[in-house]
């Protein structure tokens, strides 16, 4: 074209913008040279066509003289919508139209616009059965003082009836029936009067019907039938509210496996390989399944080839399966393996650990420097360190860098994040007859040697996996003051777990003439406990064995109740604890999604009375005595200054008694409890539990003792009672109503909980549960009937928050009555607090 | 010596006249007064913006910052400066505070060490942009401690697979962490501790080794005492290495004798 200077620019047409605007976004310039059909011209008109304001856009050479010329730009603005009304809809649906096209006041209207919230709105309606839908959008312009062009929009949708599918008519199948191709077809179903099929509709949805041909090809191929395919579908419209679908299939023969030869193995046989693979010779033909034996990609820990090779070292290994003969419908498959070398990994590393030092996560690393691959330790060490609760479990990744086939070597890096581990609990509330403060602060990644650090202190010193926990709780009634210490690594060596605690408590009795606490009526309750316990290896290293040396001393004031006989004394507590438990869950300590968890545990004082040359059948036959002058007198009472001064005696002989039966308390107690977790589907978890417990005496005439008892019943918080019971949970039951008022020595319970993900992020983990659980709790082995319980079900929230721990709250409704008399409502509502189980 | 009341610099804090801040500011930044200095400069910061003063302003605002023990703003707003006012007298000055703001960001070895590596390349580029600095000294003794962080790093980690040895059943694991250890520093200061460390992990496997590999494993681990005593032969681990080498040594005789 011929080339010309420009004199001037010029912009005509119709147009809200300033000349200056427009020549300058055109980046066409004056004196500048231009080439008529050249590339600065087309440039111009691409650059405003871009900027999407004007409907039409031309540029015209004018003017021409000699070798100068004049541009003109003429261009009209696009119109504005001003006014948009739908029609056919809901208004409701109207702001979710609106929003998703962004047809707002102000929007320019261009025919993509348009074209696009057609679309939009047909799709939208089609795929939810409408399939009828009509969709009509109309502009209209607006004429008033505003010198704008702009546009008024109607939508006009005619969603028609909902479209059902009558009947699937499936022609050219002669091998597989009717019925089995239809349930082949997931998501597009005929209507039918099968009550098990009343979630599923018979929509029509064409998306779906398209995925659903290929669902029926699929099945046709996991069954032998290689070449089956679609050759035509079509559909009827029987009315305007009912089609029919008519499919027509080409079955195609039927396949078998013919010969499956491995080639280029060396780390396993043939034999050992054929094993995994699961496919013999003459087996029906399904290329699903045997891609699925090479390599499951839904499931990483599957029992399929890669995996063999990925679990011995064989990173770098791929196994390709290929047909090299298909003579007669017998295909013959040869499975090619390159192996590659070994890898052994060569860095391993951890990023992302701010707070947390490295000697604590670098020992829960199950892959090492020099180890060979394997990707089941990869998989296991998220696990663990995960489990860890020092960092966030959803986010730890394992991140495979510099893999070298040559050298056969590998770095893995572990980038984790942290999170919050420590929790604050402040609380005050009414309970117990007055109001209760809570102070709880527990640090589940301590550092002690950072104690005295002042730079440590943000806010507490953290990083070296220790935990410590203090806690004071106080009201009118009792207060108790607890802390412990656990390092679970003592030493550095082995995970060999030591841990300390100090509490100490008070209880005052009830003065009922001045309504508050009787302060010279007291009962406190000091205690030390020392454990440790270390992990085992055998019979596998989810074993964890736990001894503790416990210390309790008892010390009443005036502290009659029907506990003790003994108002004024004291008794000691000094037992052992052994323990055996494993535990594999995973992979989020708050919600685990599998693995079990059990334990067995027995607690038992020295056998004084084998040695003390105490005789207790004596003691116990002089309590019967005075347990019988007691009653007598307490059935007939007498003004009889003699029998008063009888049954005084006797009182005082049996407090007596009662203080040397438990000056050394004589116990033993054993308790058993597992529980499983098991992924029901993609998000439901499934946890059945059991336990059971017994405290038993050695000498049935010293008895068994008034401490260390079960209480059965309600949320299963253990409150401020330090005197070694065990609160156990059972929903739908005021708390402790399924044990004696003292206790009961034998409990069991059972219990079965779905539990439902609301959401697992690091800010907030919420689920939700329903439960159904049966307990109950005797004083007697001769009173213990394992299936004579109490019942309940119910449904609740867990919130777990790292800076406040778990909440949770629990609707529970019993089915039985309480045997000691408790009143049961119909529904009981449980508060959870900080309690992980 | 500067003396500004308490009562005048919270009037001056709370007038409208910019001119009076700037010149409070300055001075307050003279006599050491970071916090108040600090306070009015950010108030005035965006008014100067491309006025001349705004060099002297910035300036002023980043290094309280530092002062402040702000290290990580006080680096993003040096930087800047540097970046804007390249040609500035205290452009070297605060190439080096940015940097050295840095330095103070980087953790303990034990945890993670982005910050670390982060300080010894801005370090690292300040000494290349000014190898004639006062603070090039400095500069360099600020990147010898960080390096010496990420070494101490890696070789506690190689010795922790030392420690936990004896529970994962995995010596191995020490002695390779080792000799990355030692490919990686070449000149590191823990470079004696690291031989003989990778000798005691040696030593252990060997011992502790199945019969099919002990010959193998006896004669590697002697191979690591000989580079101890080669390479460093006053080191303070020789006297405990060579009891454990003597037995070593026996070993390795009654059982080639076995054999």
């Amino acid at each position: 074209g011929e080339t010309y200077l420009i004199k001037e620019i010029k912009v005509t047409g119709n147009t809200n913008f300033s000349e200056q605007t427009i020549i300058a976004y055109s980046k066409l310039r004056k004196d500048e040279e231009i080439q008529v059909g050249g590339e600065k011209i087309a440039n111009a008109v691409k650059t405003l066509w871009k900027s999407n304001l004007f409907s039409s856009i031309d540029i015209y050479v004018i003017n021409i003289d000699g070798s100068t010329a004049d541009l003109e730009i003429n261009l009209s603005d696009l119109p504005e919508l001003k006014d948009l009304t739908i029609e056919g809809i809901r208004k409701g649906k109207k702001d979710e139209v609106i929003d998703e096209n962004k047809l707002k006041t102000g929007q320019k209207v261009t025919e993509n616009l348009i074209a696009t919230t057609k679309n939009y709105l047909t799709n939208k309606y089609r795929k939810k059965g409408f399939l009828n839908t009509k969709v009509k959008i109309s502009t209209s312009q607006v004429i008033d003082s505003v010198e704008k062009e702009r546009v008024n929009m109607r939508i006009d949708i005619d969603k028609g009836q909902k479209v059902k599918i009558k009947a699937i008519n499936i022609e050219g199948n002669e091998k597989i029936t009717d019925k089995k191709l239809r349930k082949a077809m997931k998501n597009t179903k005929q209507k039918s009067l099968s009550p098990l099929r009343l979630l599923k509709r018979s929509k029509y949805i064409e998306d779906d019907f398209r995925a659903d041909l290929i669902s029926l090809v699929d099945y046709y191929k996991e069954n032998g039938y290689r070449d089956a395919r679609v050759i035509s579908d079509s559909i009827t419209y029987l009315d305007k509210r009912n089609i029919n679908l008519d499919i027509k299939v080409e079955e195609g023969e039927k396949y078998t496996f013919g010969k499956i030869t491995f080639v280029g193995n060396t780390v396993y046989t043939d034999q050992q390989l054929s094993n995994l693979l699961q496919i013999k010779e003459g087996d029906t033909y399904n290329g699903v399944e045997l891609r699925e034996r090479i390599a499951d990609e839904t499931n990483p820990d599957a029992n399929d080839i890669t995996n063999a090779y990925q679990n011995f070292g064989y990173m770098f290994s791929t196994i390709n399966p290929v047909e090299v003969s298909a003579e007669g419908n017998v295909i013959d498959m040869e499975i090619r393996i390159s192996e590659g070398k070994p890898a052994y990994f060569n860095n391993v590393t951890v990023v992302g650990n701010d707070v947390t030092n490295d000697h604590v996560v670098y020992r829960e690393i199950r892959t090492r420097p020099g180890m060979l691959y394997r990707k089941a330790d990869i998989i296991r060490t998220i696990r663990e360190l995960g489990q860890l609760g020092y960092f966030d479990a959803q986010q730890i990744t394992p991140n495979v860098k510099n893999p070298n086939p040559v050298d056969g070597t590998l770095d893995v890096e572990y980038s984790v994040v942290e999170q919050g581990s420590s929790q604050i609990q402040v609380q005050g509330g009414y309970g117990g007859g007055g109001f209760i403060g809570t102070l709880g602060l527990s640090f589940n990644n301590f550092s002690i040697r950072d104690l005295f650090k002042k730079d440590a202190y943000k806010p507490v010193p953290r990083g070296d996996g220790q935990s410590l926990a203090l806690r004071l709780q106080a009201s009118q009634f009792f207060q108790t003051y607890s802390f412990s210490f656990s390092e679970p690594w003592f030493g550095g060596k082995k995970p060999f777990q030591m841990s300390t605690s100090i509490s100490h408590s008070r209880q005052f009795l009830y003065n009922s003439s001045t309504g508050s606490a009787d302060r010279d009526k007291r009962f406190n309750i000091t205690g030390l406990t020392f454990g440790l316990s270390t992990r085992l290896s055998e019979p596998d290293d989810y074993f964890l064995l736990s001894q503790a040396l416990s210390y309790q001393h008892y010390d009443l004031q005036n502290y009659n109740t029907g506990l003790f006989t003994f108002g004024d004394g004291t008794s000691n507590n000094l037992s052992y604890t052994i323990g055996l438990s494993r535990n594999n869950l995973y992979t989020d300590p708050i919600y685990p999604t599998g693995g079990s968890n059990f334990s067995v545990s027995a607690k038992f004082s020295f056998p004084y009375s084998l040695v003390n040359g105490v005789d207790y059948d004596a003691l116990a036959d002089e309590r019967d005595e005075q347990e019988e002058t007691i009653n007598e007198y307490q059935a007939n009472p007498s003004t009889n200054p003699a029998v008063i001064s009888a049954y005084d005696d006797a009182v005082a002989r049996r407090s007596e008694i009662d203080q040397e039966r438990f000056k050394w308390l004589e116990f033993y107690k054993i308790k058993f409890k597992a529980d499983w977790y098991q992924s029901l589907t993609k998000k439901l978890v499934l946890r059945p539990s059991v336990e059971f417990g017994f405290l038993g005496a050695y000498n049935n005439s010293r008895g068994v003792i008034p401490f260390e008892r079960f209480f059965v019943g309600g949320d299963g918080l253990g409150n401020f009672s330090l005197d070694g019971r065990e609160v156990v949970q059972l929903r739908g039951y005021p708390n402790q109503s399924l044990s004696d008022a003292d206790g009961g020595s034998i409990y069991n319970k059972f219990s079965l909980e779905l539990r439902y993900p609301i959401t697992l992020g690091a800010q907030a983990k919420i689920y939700a549960l329903s439960f159904l659980e049966a307990g109950s709790s005797v004083n007697n082995f001769k009173d213990f009937d394992p299936f004579k319980l109490q019942r309940s079900a119910g449904f609740g929230l867990r919130i777990f928050m790292p800076a406040f721990g778990l909440l949770g709250i629990d609707f529970g409704h019993a089915f039985d009555d309480a045997p000691y008399g408790a009143t049961v409502k119909n529904w009981e509502t449980h508060f959870i607090i900080g309690q992980q189980f | 010596i500067l003396f500004i009341s308490c009562s005048d610099f919270q009037k001056t804090l709370k007038s409208e006249d910019t001119a009076a801040k700037f010149e409070m500011a300055s001075e307050l930044f003279d006599a050491g007064k970071w916090k108040k200095s600090f306070r009015l400069s950010e108030q005035i910061l965006q008014k100067y913006r491309g006025k001349p003063q705004a060099e002297k302003l910035t300036y002023i605002h980043a290094m309280c910052s530092y002062h402040l023990g702000d290290y990580y703003i006080a680096s993003y707003h040096l930087d800047k400066f540097t970046d804007i006012y390249p040609q500035s007298e205290k452009a070297e000055e605060a190439a080096f505070y940015a940097a050295k703001g840095y330095y103070y960001n980087s953790p303990v070895y034990s945890k993670e060490q982005k910050e670390t590596v982060e300080a010894i390349e801005k370090l690292q580029l300040f000494v290349n942009e000014y190898p004639n600095s006062k603070y090039l000294a400095e500069a360099n003794t600020l990147v010898k401690e960080l390096d010496f962080k990420l070494e101490k790093k890696a070789f506690e980690i190689a010795k922790q697979y030392n420690l936990i040895g004896g529970y994962t059943g995995d010596y191995v694991a020490s002695i390779k962490s080792f000799n990355n250890f030692l490919l990686e520093f070449p000149g590191a200061t823990l470079r004696g501790d690291a031989f003989y460390y990778r000798f005691n992990s040696a030593y252990k496997l060997a011992i502790l080794s199945v019969d099919y590999k002990k010959e193998e494993r006896l004669k590697e681990a002697l191979d690591y005492y000989q580079a101890l005593n080669k390479s460093y032969p006053n080191s303070v681990y020789l006297e405990e290495a060579n009891i454990l080498k003597e037995e070593l040594q026996q070993e390795l005789n009654t059982f080639t004798t076995k054999s």
